[in-house]
Protein backbone atom coordinates (compact mmCIF):
# COMPACT_ATOMS: atom_id res chain seq x y z
CA UNK A 1 0.00 0.00 0.00
CA UNK A 2 1.02 3.52 -0.50
CA UNK A 3 2.19 5.31 2.76
CA UNK A 4 0.08 7.92 1.60
CA UNK A 5 -3.71 5.95 0.39
CA UNK A 6 -4.52 6.67 -3.67
CA UNK A 7 -8.35 6.02 -4.50
CA UNK A 8 -9.84 5.40 -7.44
CA UNK A 9 -13.40 6.60 -8.36
CA UNK A 10 -15.39 5.58 -11.70
CA UNK A 11 -18.90 7.62 -12.99
CA UNK A 12 -17.67 11.11 -13.54
CA UNK A 13 -20.15 12.12 -15.68
CA UNK A 14 -22.66 15.14 -14.35
CA UNK A 15 -24.71 15.19 -17.33
CA UNK A 16 -28.63 14.90 -17.88
CA UNK A 17 -28.17 11.63 -15.41
CA UNK A 18 -25.64 12.67 -13.07
CA UNK A 19 -23.33 9.82 -12.16
CA UNK A 20 -22.08 10.02 -8.76
CA UNK A 21 -18.25 9.75 -8.85
CA UNK A 22 -17.80 13.42 -9.02
CA UNK A 23 -19.93 14.46 -5.89
CA UNK A 24 -17.71 10.88 -4.11
CA UNK A 25 -14.33 13.17 -4.90
CA UNK A 26 -15.75 16.46 -3.93
CA UNK A 27 -16.71 14.93 -0.28
CA UNK A 28 -13.75 13.28 -0.14
CA UNK A 29 -11.56 16.06 -0.49
CA UNK A 30 -13.62 18.38 2.04
CA UNK A 31 -12.07 15.95 4.47
CA UNK A 32 -8.55 14.76 3.07
CA UNK A 33 -7.87 17.66 0.50
CA UNK A 34 -4.61 16.35 -0.22
CA UNK A 35 -5.70 12.72 -1.30
CA UNK A 36 -4.77 11.62 -4.47
CA UNK A 37 -7.68 10.23 -6.74
CA UNK A 38 -7.58 8.30 -9.97
CA UNK A 39 -10.50 9.09 -12.38
CA UNK A 40 -11.39 5.88 -14.20
CA UNK A 41 -13.73 7.18 -17.03
CA UNK A 42 -15.16 4.77 -19.68
CA UNK A 43 -15.65 8.27 -22.27
CA UNK A 44 -13.27 10.98 -23.06
CA UNK A 45 -15.67 13.73 -22.26
CA UNK A 46 -16.96 12.57 -18.75
CA UNK A 47 -17.84 16.10 -17.54
CA UNK A 48 -15.98 15.76 -13.93
CA UNK A 49 -12.35 15.27 -15.68
CA UNK A 50 -13.18 18.80 -16.82
CA UNK A 51 -14.27 20.51 -13.21
CA UNK A 52 -12.13 23.06 -11.65
CA UNK A 53 -12.53 21.36 -7.92
CA UNK A 54 -14.09 17.46 -8.65
CA UNK A 55 -11.48 16.46 -11.05
CA UNK A 56 -9.26 13.45 -10.11
CA UNK A 57 -5.47 14.33 -10.70
CA UNK A 58 -5.20 11.38 -12.82
CA UNK A 59 -7.20 9.83 -15.11
CA UNK A 60 -7.16 6.54 -17.48
CA UNK A 61 -10.21 4.96 -19.88
CA UNK A 62 -11.82 1.76 -19.01
CA UNK A 63 -12.70 -1.05 -20.81
CA UNK A 64 -16.69 -1.13 -21.44
CA UNK A 65 -18.45 -3.91 -18.99
CA UNK A 66 -19.58 -5.44 -22.28
CA UNK A 67 -16.02 -6.08 -23.54
CA UNK A 68 -16.28 -8.71 -20.44
CA UNK A 69 -14.72 -9.60 -17.25
CA UNK A 70 -11.39 -10.44 -18.24
CA UNK A 71 -10.65 -6.94 -19.93
CA UNK A 72 -12.42 -5.37 -17.14
CA UNK A 73 -9.58 -6.97 -14.79
CA UNK A 74 -6.62 -6.90 -17.27
CA UNK A 75 -7.81 -2.91 -17.56
CA UNK A 76 -7.54 -2.18 -14.09
CA UNK A 77 -4.39 -4.12 -13.91
CA UNK A 78 -2.62 -2.02 -16.49
CA UNK A 79 -3.88 1.11 -15.26
CA UNK A 80 -2.35 0.12 -11.50
CA UNK A 81 1.22 -0.53 -13.17
CA UNK A 82 1.22 3.08 -13.92
CA UNK A 83 -1.03 4.21 -10.67
CA UNK A 84 -0.98 1.94 -7.95
CA UNK A 85 -4.25 2.83 -6.34
CA UNK A 86 -5.35 1.20 -2.95
CA UNK A 87 -9.48 1.91 -2.53
CA UNK A 88 -11.52 1.45 -5.40
CA UNK A 89 -15.50 3.51 -4.97
CA UNK A 90 -17.34 1.91 -8.12
CA UNK A 91 -19.94 4.30 -8.68
CA UNK A 92 -21.89 2.86 -11.34
CA UNK A 93 -24.34 -0.56 -11.27
CA UNK A 94 -23.10 -2.23 -14.10
CA UNK A 95 -19.32 -2.45 -12.28
CA UNK A 96 -20.62 -3.51 -9.12
CA UNK A 97 -21.27 -7.45 -10.26
CA UNK A 98 -18.22 -7.97 -11.42
CA UNK A 99 -16.59 -6.53 -8.42
CA UNK A 100 -18.83 -8.70 -5.81
CA UNK A 101 -18.85 -11.72 -7.97
CA UNK A 102 -14.90 -12.07 -7.16
CA UNK A 103 -14.23 -10.13 -3.71
CA UNK A 104 -10.52 -12.26 -3.82
CA UNK A 105 -9.66 -10.88 -7.05
CA UNK A 106 -9.41 -7.53 -5.49
CA UNK A 107 -7.98 -8.96 -2.56
CA UNK A 108 -5.15 -10.59 -4.07
CA UNK A 109 -4.20 -7.38 -5.76
CA UNK A 110 -4.33 -5.63 -2.88
CA UNK A 111 -7.32 -2.84 -3.67
CA UNK A 112 -9.66 -2.34 -0.75
CA UNK A 113 -13.14 -1.93 -1.53
CA UNK A 114 -16.27 -1.41 1.04
CA UNK A 115 -18.32 -3.51 -0.98
CA UNK A 116 -21.47 -6.00 -0.12
CA UNK A 117 -21.03 -9.74 -0.53
CA UNK A 118 -22.84 -11.44 -3.18
CA UNK A 119 -25.30 -12.84 -1.55
CA UNK A 120 -26.85 -9.19 -0.46
CA UNK A 121 -25.89 -7.91 -3.82
CA UNK A 122 -28.30 -10.25 -5.14
CA UNK A 123 -31.14 -9.83 -3.08
CA UNK A 124 -31.76 -6.54 -3.32
CA UNK A 125 -31.60 -6.80 -7.27
CA UNK A 126 -35.07 -5.26 -8.65
CA UNK A 127 -36.14 -8.38 -9.89
CA UNK A 128 -35.88 -10.03 -6.32
CA UNK A 129 -36.74 -7.01 -4.20
CA UNK A 130 -40.57 -8.46 -3.12
CA UNK A 131 -38.83 -11.24 -1.50
CA UNK A 132 -37.07 -8.87 0.82
CA UNK A 133 -39.77 -6.75 0.98
CA UNK A 134 -41.71 -9.80 2.03
CA UNK A 135 -39.17 -11.03 4.81
CA UNK A 136 -38.92 -7.29 6.05
CA UNK A 137 -43.02 -6.20 6.22
CA UNK A 138 -42.03 -3.21 3.73
CA UNK A 139 -44.42 -1.95 0.97
CA UNK A 140 -42.96 -2.89 -2.79
CA UNK A 141 -44.76 -1.89 -6.15
CA UNK A 142 -45.73 -5.22 -7.92
CA UNK A 143 -42.77 -5.99 -10.41
CA UNK A 144 -42.76 -8.38 -13.16
CA UNK A 145 -39.03 -9.38 -15.02
CA UNK A 146 -40.11 -9.64 -19.00
CA UNK A 147 -37.56 -11.01 -22.15
CA UNK A 148 -40.06 -10.59 -25.03
CA UNK A 149 -42.73 -8.35 -26.67
CA UNK A 150 -45.87 -10.82 -25.55
CA UNK A 151 -44.54 -11.23 -21.98
CA UNK A 152 -44.26 -7.84 -21.70
CA UNK A 153 -47.82 -6.74 -22.65
CA UNK A 154 -49.59 -9.51 -20.09
CA UNK A 155 -47.36 -8.36 -17.83
CA UNK A 156 -49.01 -4.39 -17.99
CA UNK A 157 -52.44 -6.06 -18.36
CA UNK A 158 -52.00 -7.80 -14.81
CA UNK A 159 -50.63 -4.48 -13.11
CA UNK A 160 -53.32 -2.03 -14.88
CA UNK A 161 -51.91 -0.88 -17.76
CA UNK A 162 -50.57 2.17 -15.86
CA UNK A 163 -47.34 0.86 -15.40
CA UNK A 164 -43.09 2.53 -15.41
CA UNK A 165 -40.99 0.00 -17.87
CA UNK A 166 -38.10 -0.25 -16.09
CA UNK A 167 -34.48 -1.09 -17.26
CA UNK A 168 -32.26 -3.36 -15.55
CA UNK A 169 -29.63 -1.23 -14.35
CA UNK A 170 -31.09 2.61 -14.48
CA UNK A 171 -33.90 4.46 -16.20
CA UNK A 172 -38.05 4.19 -15.89
CA UNK A 173 -40.36 5.04 -18.30
CA UNK A 174 -43.91 5.76 -17.48
CA UNK A 175 -45.57 3.93 -19.96
CA UNK A 176 -49.50 3.81 -20.27
CA UNK A 177 -50.14 2.87 -24.14
CA UNK A 178 -49.00 -0.31 -25.72
CA UNK A 179 -47.27 1.60 -28.49
CA UNK A 180 -44.96 3.62 -25.75
CA UNK A 181 -44.67 0.11 -23.56
CA UNK A 182 -42.90 -1.48 -26.67
CA UNK A 183 -40.85 1.44 -27.12
CA UNK A 184 -39.48 1.80 -23.80
CA UNK A 185 -38.88 -1.90 -23.47
CA UNK A 186 -36.86 -1.82 -26.55
CA UNK A 187 -35.25 1.13 -25.71
CA UNK A 188 -34.21 -0.51 -22.04
CA UNK A 189 -33.43 -3.90 -24.10
CA UNK A 190 -30.67 -2.00 -26.16
CA UNK A 191 -29.23 0.32 -23.42
CA UNK A 192 -28.99 -2.36 -20.71
CA UNK A 193 -29.92 -5.63 -21.80
CA UNK A 194 -32.27 -8.54 -20.64
CA UNK A 195 -34.57 -8.88 -18.67
CA UNK A 196 -36.39 -5.66 -19.05
CA UNK A 197 -38.76 -4.76 -15.27
CA UNK A 198 -42.08 -3.77 -15.47
CA UNK A 199 -43.52 -1.72 -12.83
CA UNK A 200 -46.83 -0.67 -11.09
CA UNK A 201 -47.35 2.63 -10.76
CA UNK A 202 -47.38 3.95 -7.03
CA UNK A 203 -48.16 7.42 -7.24
CA UNK A 204 -47.14 9.68 -4.40
CA UNK A 205 -43.89 11.72 -2.64
CA UNK A 206 -40.35 10.52 -3.91
CA UNK A 207 -37.93 9.59 -1.09
CA UNK A 208 -34.54 8.95 -0.88
CA UNK A 209 -32.05 8.04 1.94
CA UNK A 210 -28.46 7.40 1.52
CA UNK A 211 -26.40 5.41 3.70
CA UNK A 212 -23.42 3.16 5.04
CA UNK A 213 -23.75 -0.02 6.11
CA UNK A 214 -21.29 -1.90 8.50
CA UNK A 215 -21.96 -5.21 7.17
CA UNK A 216 -22.88 -6.64 10.40
CA UNK A 217 -26.88 -4.78 10.15
CA UNK A 218 -25.48 -1.52 11.38
CA UNK A 219 -26.18 1.76 9.33
CA UNK A 220 -22.89 4.13 10.89
CA UNK A 221 -24.84 7.19 9.06
CA UNK A 222 -27.96 8.17 6.71
CA UNK A 223 -29.51 10.94 5.45
CA UNK A 224 -33.06 11.27 4.02
CA UNK A 225 -34.37 13.37 1.63
CA UNK A 226 -38.07 13.87 0.00
CA UNK A 227 -37.43 14.51 -4.07
CA UNK A 228 -38.55 18.42 -5.05
CA UNK A 229 -37.54 18.82 -8.59
CA UNK A 230 -37.45 16.03 -11.01
CA UNK A 231 -35.86 16.47 -14.52
CA UNK A 232 -38.24 14.90 -16.98
CA UNK A 233 -36.78 11.09 -16.55
CA UNK A 234 -37.55 11.50 -12.99
CA UNK A 235 -34.03 12.47 -11.80
CA UNK A 236 -33.94 14.37 -8.60
CA UNK A 237 -32.61 17.97 -8.92
CA UNK A 238 -33.32 19.24 -5.84
CA UNK A 239 -34.21 17.07 -2.26
CA UNK A 240 -35.27 18.54 1.40
CA UNK A 241 -34.27 17.08 3.86
CA UNK A 242 -36.39 14.77 6.27
CA UNK A 243 -36.27 13.49 9.66
CA UNK A 244 -39.45 10.39 10.01
CA UNK A 245 -38.78 7.51 12.48
CA UNK A 246 -41.01 5.36 10.17
CA UNK A 247 -38.46 5.98 7.08
CA UNK A 248 -35.53 5.45 9.50
CA UNK A 249 -36.83 2.06 10.68
CA UNK A 250 -37.68 1.09 7.33
CA UNK A 251 -34.21 1.63 6.28
CA UNK A 252 -32.70 -0.31 9.42
CA UNK A 253 -34.78 -2.96 8.65
CA UNK A 254 -33.67 -3.64 4.95
CA UNK A 255 -30.11 -3.09 5.93
CA UNK A 256 -30.17 -5.55 8.60
CA UNK A 257 -31.85 -8.20 6.99
CA UNK A 258 -29.12 -7.59 3.64
CA UNK A 259 -26.26 -7.14 6.23
CA UNK A 260 -25.05 -4.96 3.96
CA UNK A 261 -21.81 -3.61 3.55
CA UNK A 262 -20.75 -0.05 1.83
CA UNK A 263 -22.96 2.52 0.81
CA UNK A 264 -26.60 2.56 -0.75
CA UNK A 265 -29.16 4.49 -1.84
CA UNK A 266 -33.26 3.86 -0.90
CA UNK A 267 -35.88 4.73 -2.77
CA UNK A 268 -38.84 4.81 -1.91
CA UNK A 269 -42.40 6.34 -2.59
CA UNK A 270 -44.75 7.59 -0.24
CA UNK A 271 -48.62 6.97 -1.26
CA UNK A 272 -50.67 10.27 -1.14
CA UNK A 273 -52.95 10.76 1.96
CA UNK A 274 -52.79 11.04 5.53
CA UNK A 275 -52.39 7.39 5.69
CA UNK A 276 -49.66 7.01 3.20
CA UNK A 277 -47.18 4.22 3.41
CA UNK A 278 -43.76 3.81 2.22
CA UNK A 279 -42.90 1.66 -0.46
CA UNK A 280 -39.51 0.58 -1.63
CA UNK A 281 -38.93 1.30 -5.44
CA UNK A 282 -35.07 0.19 -5.59
CA UNK A 283 -32.00 -0.06 -3.83
CA UNK A 284 -28.85 1.07 -5.53
CA UNK A 285 -25.60 -0.67 -4.56
CA UNK A 286 -23.72 2.79 -4.92
CA UNK A 287 -23.52 6.17 -3.57
CA UNK A 288 -26.34 8.48 -5.20
CA UNK A 289 -25.21 11.74 -7.45
CA UNK A 290 -26.28 13.77 -4.27
CA UNK A 291 -24.23 12.13 -1.80
CA UNK A 292 -22.12 14.98 -1.82
CA UNK A 293 -24.80 17.16 0.02
CA UNK A 294 -25.38 15.72 3.43
CA UNK A 295 -21.37 15.82 3.51
CA UNK A 296 -21.68 19.68 3.49
CA UNK A 297 -23.63 18.85 6.98
CA UNK A 298 -21.46 17.03 8.63
CA UNK A 299 -22.47 13.68 7.39
CA UNK A 300 -19.77 13.00 4.95
CA UNK A 301 -20.53 9.33 3.64
CA UNK A 302 -17.93 9.05 0.98
CA UNK A 303 -15.10 9.52 3.88
CA UNK A 304 -16.70 7.09 5.72
CA UNK A 305 -16.44 4.49 3.34
CA UNK A 306 -13.17 5.30 2.11
CA UNK A 307 -12.21 5.01 5.79
CA UNK A 308 -14.16 2.04 6.43
CA UNK A 309 -12.08 0.01 3.09
CA UNK A 310 -8.79 0.92 4.91
CA UNK A 311 -10.27 -0.58 8.26
CA UNK A 312 -9.48 3.21 9.82
CA UNK A 313 -11.21 4.65 12.80
CA UNK A 314 -14.12 6.95 11.15
CA UNK A 315 -12.53 10.36 11.35
CA UNK A 316 -15.46 12.05 12.90
CA UNK A 317 -19.23 10.89 13.87
CA UNK A 318 -22.16 10.96 11.13
CA UNK A 319 -24.63 12.88 11.76
CA UNK A 320 -28.29 13.42 10.29
CA UNK A 321 -28.34 16.11 8.72
CA UNK A 322 -31.09 18.91 10.16
CA UNK A 323 -34.69 18.29 8.54
CA UNK A 324 -35.25 22.02 6.41
CA UNK A 325 -31.46 22.13 4.54
CA UNK A 326 -32.33 21.24 0.95
CA UNK A 327 -29.94 21.26 -2.31
CA UNK A 328 -31.03 22.52 -5.55
CA UNK A 329 -28.73 20.89 -8.45
CA UNK A 330 -27.19 23.86 -10.39
CA UNK A 331 -25.79 22.99 -14.13
CA UNK A 332 -22.69 25.11 -14.98
CA UNK A 333 -20.40 24.87 -18.16
CA UNK A 334 -17.00 23.26 -17.78
CA UNK A 335 -13.91 24.52 -20.02
CA UNK A 336 -11.50 21.65 -21.39
CA UNK A 337 -8.82 21.54 -23.19
CA UNK A 338 -8.25 19.94 -26.54
CA UNK A 339 -4.94 18.67 -25.51
CA UNK A 340 -6.56 16.84 -22.37
CA UNK A 341 -8.98 15.31 -24.87
CA UNK A 342 -6.59 14.35 -26.97
CA UNK A 343 -4.26 12.68 -24.00
CA UNK A 344 -7.34 10.32 -23.50
CA UNK A 345 -8.29 9.57 -26.28
CA UNK A 346 -4.49 8.68 -27.69
CA UNK A 347 -3.17 7.08 -24.77
CA UNK A 348 -6.63 6.32 -22.43
CA UNK A 349 -4.49 8.11 -19.75
CA UNK A 350 -4.29 12.39 -18.43
CA UNK A 351 -2.86 14.07 -15.79
CA UNK A 352 -4.34 17.13 -14.49
CA UNK A 353 -2.28 19.65 -15.15
CA UNK A 354 -2.29 23.06 -13.15
CA UNK A 355 -4.58 25.46 -14.95
CA UNK A 356 -3.06 28.34 -16.87
CA UNK A 357 -3.69 31.62 -15.85
CA UNK A 358 -4.44 34.02 -18.63
CA UNK A 359 -3.45 37.23 -17.49
CA UNK A 360 -5.82 40.44 -18.05
CA UNK A 361 -4.08 42.82 -19.57
CA UNK A 362 -4.52 45.73 -17.49
CA UNK A 363 -2.91 43.57 -14.01
CA UNK A 364 0.47 44.88 -15.83
CA UNK A 365 -0.65 48.29 -15.46
CA UNK A 366 0.02 49.84 -12.15
CA UNK A 367 -2.73 51.16 -10.23
CA UNK B 1 -61.57 43.14 12.03
CA UNK B 2 -63.45 40.58 10.53
CA UNK B 3 -62.63 36.66 10.78
CA UNK B 4 -61.28 35.76 7.65
CA UNK B 5 -63.22 32.40 5.67
CA UNK B 6 -60.91 29.71 7.52
CA UNK B 7 -58.86 28.40 4.40
CA UNK B 8 -59.37 25.75 1.63
CA UNK B 9 -56.27 24.54 0.27
CA UNK B 10 -54.50 24.68 -2.71
CA UNK B 11 -51.55 23.37 -4.26
CA UNK B 12 -49.99 25.75 -6.33
CA UNK B 13 -46.47 24.36 -7.78
CA UNK B 14 -47.61 20.52 -6.85
CA UNK B 15 -45.37 21.55 -3.71
CA UNK B 16 -46.50 23.88 -1.12
CA UNK B 17 -50.20 23.72 0.19
CA UNK B 18 -51.27 27.00 0.75
CA UNK B 19 -54.02 28.08 3.17
CA UNK B 20 -54.98 31.46 2.61
CA UNK B 21 -58.37 32.70 2.41
CA UNK B 22 -58.45 34.78 -0.54
CA UNK B 23 -58.80 38.58 -0.64
CA UNK B 24 -57.13 38.82 2.77
CA UNK B 25 -53.65 40.22 2.68
CA UNK B 26 -51.62 38.12 5.33
CA UNK B 27 -49.79 40.74 8.11
CA UNK B 28 -46.30 40.04 9.01
CA UNK B 29 -47.06 38.18 12.52
CA UNK B 30 -50.33 36.85 13.75
CA UNK B 31 -52.32 38.89 16.20
CA UNK B 32 -51.74 38.33 19.43
CA UNK B 33 -49.11 35.44 19.39
CA UNK B 34 -46.86 35.28 21.62
CA UNK B 35 -44.22 33.03 20.28
CA UNK B 36 -42.55 33.21 16.82
CA UNK B 37 -42.32 29.35 16.16
CA UNK B 38 -44.84 27.16 17.50
CA UNK B 39 -45.34 23.12 16.69
CA UNK B 40 -48.51 21.56 15.71
CA UNK B 41 -48.57 18.01 14.65
CA UNK B 42 -45.42 17.32 12.93
CA UNK B 43 -45.59 21.10 11.51
CA UNK B 44 -43.56 23.81 12.75
CA UNK B 45 -45.42 27.12 12.22
CA UNK B 46 -43.33 30.51 12.25
CA UNK B 47 -45.77 33.73 12.71
CA UNK B 48 -45.37 34.72 9.38
CA UNK B 49 -47.64 31.88 7.92
CA UNK B 50 -44.89 29.41 7.02
CA UNK B 51 -45.09 25.53 8.11
CA UNK B 52 -42.31 23.36 7.51
CA UNK B 53 -43.48 19.56 8.60
CA UNK B 54 -39.71 17.80 8.95
CA UNK B 55 -41.02 14.51 8.98
CA UNK B 56 -42.57 14.47 5.15
CA UNK B 57 -40.61 17.21 3.97
CA UNK B 58 -43.60 19.42 2.95
CA UNK B 59 -43.95 22.86 3.79
CA UNK B 60 -47.33 25.38 3.66
CA UNK B 61 -48.70 28.83 4.22
CA UNK B 62 -51.36 29.71 6.27
CA UNK B 63 -53.50 32.55 7.02
CA UNK B 64 -53.36 34.44 10.26
CA UNK B 65 -56.91 33.11 11.62
CA UNK B 66 -55.89 29.53 10.75
CA UNK B 67 -52.40 30.15 12.61
CA UNK B 68 -54.43 31.16 15.66
CA UNK B 69 -56.87 28.16 15.40
CA UNK B 70 -53.55 25.89 15.04
CA UNK B 71 -51.85 27.16 17.61
CA UNK B 72 -54.88 26.76 19.84
CA UNK B 73 -55.01 23.19 18.79
CA UNK B 74 -51.46 22.86 19.52
CA UNK B 75 -52.06 24.14 23.06
CA UNK B 76 -54.79 21.45 23.99
CA UNK B 77 -57.16 24.37 23.92
CA UNK B 78 -60.92 23.20 23.55
CA UNK B 79 -63.03 23.92 20.50
CA UNK B 80 -65.42 25.53 22.67
CA UNK B 81 -62.43 28.19 23.57
CA UNK B 82 -60.90 28.07 20.37
CA UNK B 83 -64.58 29.83 19.06
CA UNK B 84 -64.26 32.27 21.72
CA UNK B 85 -60.92 32.88 21.52
CA UNK B 86 -61.73 33.93 17.00
CA UNK B 87 -64.95 35.77 18.18
CA UNK B 88 -63.46 37.79 20.76
CA UNK B 89 -61.01 38.77 18.28
CA UNK B 90 -62.74 38.96 15.30
CA UNK B 91 -66.42 40.69 14.82
CA UNK B 92 -68.03 37.51 13.86
CA UNK B 93 -70.76 35.69 15.00
CA UNK B 94 -70.56 32.79 16.71
CA UNK B 95 -72.37 30.17 14.13
CA UNK B 96 -70.22 31.65 11.30
CA UNK B 97 -66.82 30.77 13.35
CA UNK B 98 -68.05 27.40 14.22
CA UNK B 99 -69.11 26.76 10.76
CA UNK B 100 -65.41 27.83 9.54
CA UNK B 101 -63.54 25.96 12.01
CA UNK B 102 -65.32 22.69 11.51
CA UNK B 103 -64.70 23.20 7.92
CA UNK B 104 -60.84 24.06 8.56
CA UNK B 105 -60.51 21.48 11.04
CA UNK B 106 -61.79 18.47 8.27
CA UNK B 107 -59.31 20.15 5.99
CA UNK B 108 -56.36 19.26 8.31
CA UNK B 109 -57.45 15.84 9.01
CA UNK B 110 -57.92 15.68 4.85
CA UNK B 111 -54.48 16.52 4.31
CA UNK B 112 -53.16 14.72 7.52
CA UNK B 113 -52.29 17.64 9.73
CA UNK B 114 -54.05 16.30 12.43
CA UNK B 115 -55.29 12.96 14.15
CA UNK B 116 -58.64 12.75 13.32
CA UNK B 117 -59.47 12.43 17.05
CA UNK B 118 -58.18 16.06 17.61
Amino acid sequence: MNASPVIAVTGLHRGENPQPGSAVIRSLRRIYPELRIIGLVYDSLESGLFSEEDAPDAAFTMSYPGAGVEAFWQRLDAIREIEHFDVLIPCLDAEMGPLVDSPEKLRERGIRACLPTAESFKCRDKSKLAELCERTHCRTPQTIAVSDVNSLHQAAAALGGNVFVKGRFYEARHAITPAAREAAYWHMLEQWGAPVLVQENVQGEEYNVVGLGDGTGRILGSCSIRKMLRTSSGKGFGGMIVRDPQLDAIAQSLIEELRWNGPFELEFVKSEGPKGEYCLIEINPRFPAWCDFPSTLNCNLPAAAFELALGWQPREPLRHAIPGKFFIRHAIDMTGDIRDLAALTTTGQFFRQPREIIPHPASSHGL
Amino acid sequence: MKLAPLPSLIRPHGQQHELEPAGITAPAAIPGAESSSFHFHTVTWQADGFGFDSTSGEFFTASPTALIVMQALSEGIARQQILDRLTTRFEVARSTAERDLESFLAELVHIGLTPESN
